[in-house]
């Protein structure tokens, strides 16, 4: 186990999460676009959004790697099928808090439940599970998470 | 509180005729005089539709917005825009409606955004408003419900948000968001904001109103920068303006028309899917945009065509997607259809047909391209020059022919014709220097064989005119083209001939049919209005700038009030027929006005 199996593992897990969220796009499963929403906190143009959220999910992915690993360590033991059990965690912990609460009450430009609409662009809240993004969309953001950890725990398995 | 129920209507749909068209580069919607939005495609113009009561005033979904009581409406559009402003009178007052699709601006605006703006001009006028989205053809099942107080529309990868402010209590229902208000001293503003594949941006009123402002500046300064100063200043404007609408801004390619499926003849069965774009109209788009000063739209376009025509490199499809794709499979849905016009179809199945004509047209436009100052690479050249030994390869098969007839494929003189300009065009632009000259010669002489070919076989002595095809009595007006395209020149008692027996047998007022005969499909159809204006160039550039001129007078009144024409006309009625504001017509228009701008009068 080691840091470098990590970060390996947390940067393909990320590129292979982000791209299994934009197929789903495509294929009219979701709504849900995670460079666009960690973006728009920052820029209100588009492409700059979205070129920052790309860096900054990416960013994101190797620190949940690192988190990952820090929980490899603690209990002498990593695979992919911890992976895929973090993964899990990791999900609901997106689909209940991080992205439908924690993101709401930070995000400068998403709706919440008791916002003044008026008071600036907003952007469509997630809901709870991000169903608002459309009805598969926690099915979807399940499977990826799940490859997500599956793909970190074997990089941290197999670094030694 | 209640959902109101739908706002009456004299029928099912409106009169083609009574639309007006708005849009963003993106995609177009169509608006009702009586207030009612019943075409909206989204995210894109070739996009399933979310408003499309246009084809099924039941299933297609409306966005209705107009006042509770009996009025007459006007409108018009703003000066030189594309935003369209609708007078109600009543008896309790006058409210003005504006509506458009905004531009985005700096800052996070909507995916797309449609707006719509209410103001009283004197008295209360009580107004209703409804949006019933139906997705995707109205085949998928929507969800209603409010994010952050906002309602949504959402199903799968699309959403849109209704925004309201001063435009009373917001019910939602299951299958429709609406309300009622009264129209006083207070400017109320609705606004749908939708998205593909993203979460919807809830747009605040103060950034809605910059953004419509600039929209409207934005219109009037691209047409106040149009060059054209002939006497048809208006008309040509409006189909500039028309035909931007019809550009898909991200790849410049120019849609047929805003529409699927609006009948060639009521109650018929000539009902196809003009959302794609056709390089036959290239030669017309080119010329329009370059007599216009448009060189941004022109590069972008020329550089789009010969990108889409790359992946069938050397054959030429009929028609490609406006993103440049090349699939496009025909299908009908089980809609109602416009006025019970059935089947609605999307897609169009005449992609693979082979159609000779188009070469002429894509080297038409290249050699125009080409000789006001258009740089063409080597690899483009080389590209271009295949094209051509394609032609030398092909000539002589029968095809479907400019009208894309259903019936078995034939020899059509205008198929032929514009073989023979491909092929001239290429050697000409070998000549110069633009294309490869190593087969310059095949060109040349191939292109002989074919102006033989015309001159023995597509000519009846009987008939003193071209024909439709060898071995006919039958006339066409696409036989018009040997005008346009300059055939025989320096010996054009021929071409004069044909005008004139075109005009004879096929007009019908100022209008023209395209043919008289058989194409395949049962149903009569109604003039086709693009043929009236070629008649007009054919005209002006015969010489004939006094009967031209008539002629156009004739023709712009037949527009609808908004300066807009659909594809074709019923002679008899004045109604309007087929797939609405068609670009080709404009096109023509544009042309023929340039046309005869250009040449003075004796």
């Amino acid at each position: 186990m080691t840091v470098w199996g990590a970060l390996a593992g947390g940067l393909l897990g990320t590129v292979v999460l982000t791209s299994g969220l934009r197929a789903c796009s495509e294929l009219h499963l979701t709504r849900m676009d995670i460079p666009f929403l960690l973006g728009s906190a920052f820029f209100t143009d588009r492409t700059r959004a979205k070129a920052v959220g790309y860096l900054l999910h990416f960013a994101f992915g190797l620190l949940f790697a690192l988190a990952y690993y820090a929980l490899f360590r603690a209990i002498g033991d990593a695979s992919w099928w911890l992976g895929v059990l973090f993964g899990l965690a990791h999900a609901l912990f997106a689909g209940t808090t991080l992205i439908s609460v924690l993101l709401p009450a930070i995000h400068p430009r998403m709706g919440t439940a008791t916002t003044a609409a008026d008071a600036s662009p907003l952007l469509e809240p997630p809901g709870f599970l991000l169903i608002n993004y459309g009805a598969s969309t926690p099915v979807v953001t399940l499977v990826v998470h799940l490859v997500y950890g599956g793909i970190v725990g074997e990089f941290v398995a197999l670094s030694g | 509180m209640r959902l109101a129920p739908d706002l009456p209507r004299r029928s099912s749909q409106a009169p083609i005729r009574e639309y007006g068209a708005i849009g963003d580069g993106r995609t177009v919607a169509l608006i009702a005089s009586d207030g009612s939005i019943d075409w909206l495609c989204l995210p894109n113009l070739d996009s399933p539709s979310v408003l499309g009561g246009l084809l099924d005033h039941r299933r297609g979904g409306r966005f209705q917005l107009a006042p509770e009581i009996a009025f007459r409406a006007q409108r018009r559009y703003l000066p030189n825009t594309n935003v369209l402003e609708t007078t109600f009178d009543t008896d309790r007052g006058r409210v003005r409606v504006t509506d458009a699709m905004t531009l985005p601006r700096a800052g996070l605006a909507p995916q797309r955004e449609l707006v719509r703006r209410v103001e009283a001009i004197s008295g209360d006028v009580p107004m209703r408003w409804r949006v019933e989205p139906r997705f995707g053809y109205g085949a998928r099942p929507c969800r209603i419900g409010t994010r952050a107080g906002v309602p949504v529309a959402s199903a799968g990868a699309d959403a849109l948000a209704v925004r309201a402010w001063n435009a009373g209590s917001i019910v939602c229902g299951p299958e429709a968001i609406g309300g009622e208000f009264v129209a006083s001293t207070s400017r109320a503003l609705l606004v749908l904001s939708a998205s593909h594949a993203e979460p919807l941006v809830f747009p605040a009123r103060d950034e809605v109103e910059a953004r419509l402002d600039s929209t409207i500046d934005f219109w009037r300064t691209w047409a106040g920068n149009r060059s054209y100063d002939g006497p048809w200043r208006d008309a040509v404007i409006r189909s500039a303006l028309a035909l931007k609408l019809l550009v898909h801004a991200p790849s410049g390619a120019i849609a047929a028309a805003a529409t699927s499926s609006l009948p060639e003849t009521l109650g018929g069965e000539r009902n196809w899917d003009y959302r794609y774009s056709w390089p036959r109209d290239s030669a017309f788009t080119l010329d329009a945009f370059l007599a216009l000063g448009c060189s941004p739209e022109a590069d972008a376009y020329f550089s789009w065509l010969l990108h889409a025509s790359q992946l069938t490199h050397p054959r030429l499809q009929v028609l490609y997607r406006l993103d440049g794709g090349t699939r496009a499979p025909e299908r009908e849905l089980p809609l109602a259809g416009y006025r019970e016009s059935r089947p609605v179809r999307v897609g169009n199945a005449a992609a693979p047909q082979l159609q000779l004509d188009v070469y002429g047209e894509l080297l038409q436009t290249v050699h125009r391209y080409a000789m006001s100052g258009g740089r063409l690479d080597r690899e483009t050249g080389r590209r271009l020059g295949e094209i051509a030994d394609e032609v030398c390869r092909l000539w002589r098969l029968p095809d479907a022919g400019i009208w894309e007839v259903r019936a078995e494929p034939a020899h059509f003189t205008q198929s032929k014709l514009m073989c023979w300009v491909a092929l001239e065009r290429a050697a000409e632009l070998a000549q110069e220097g633009k294309l490869p000259a190593g087969h310059a010669h095949l060109w040349k002489a191939t292109a002989e064989k074919i102006r033989e070919f015309v001159d023995s076989r597509c000519w009846s002595p009987e008939r003193g005119s071209y024909v439709r095809a060898p071995g006919t009595r039958e006339l066409d007006a696409s036989l018009l083209f040997t005008a346009l395209m300059g055939f025989r020149p320096g010996d054009e008692a021929r071409v004069d001939a044909t005008i004139n027996a075109v005009r004879e047998e096929l007009s019908h007022g100022a209008l023209l049919y395209r043919y008289r005969d058989e194409d395949g499909l049962p149903g009569r159809e109604g003039c086709f209005v693009a043929c009236s204006f070629w008649l007009v160039e054919a005209l002006a550039r015969r010489g004939r700038h006094e009967e031209a001129a008539t002629l156009i007078d004739e023709l712009l009144p037949l527009a609808n009030d908004l300066g807009l024409y659909s594809e074709e006309i019923d002679p008899d009625t004045g109604e309007f027929l087929g797939n609405f504001p068609q670009g080709l017509v404009h096109l023509a228009l544009i042309s023929a006005a340039a046309t005869l701008a250009d040449v003075p009068a004796p």
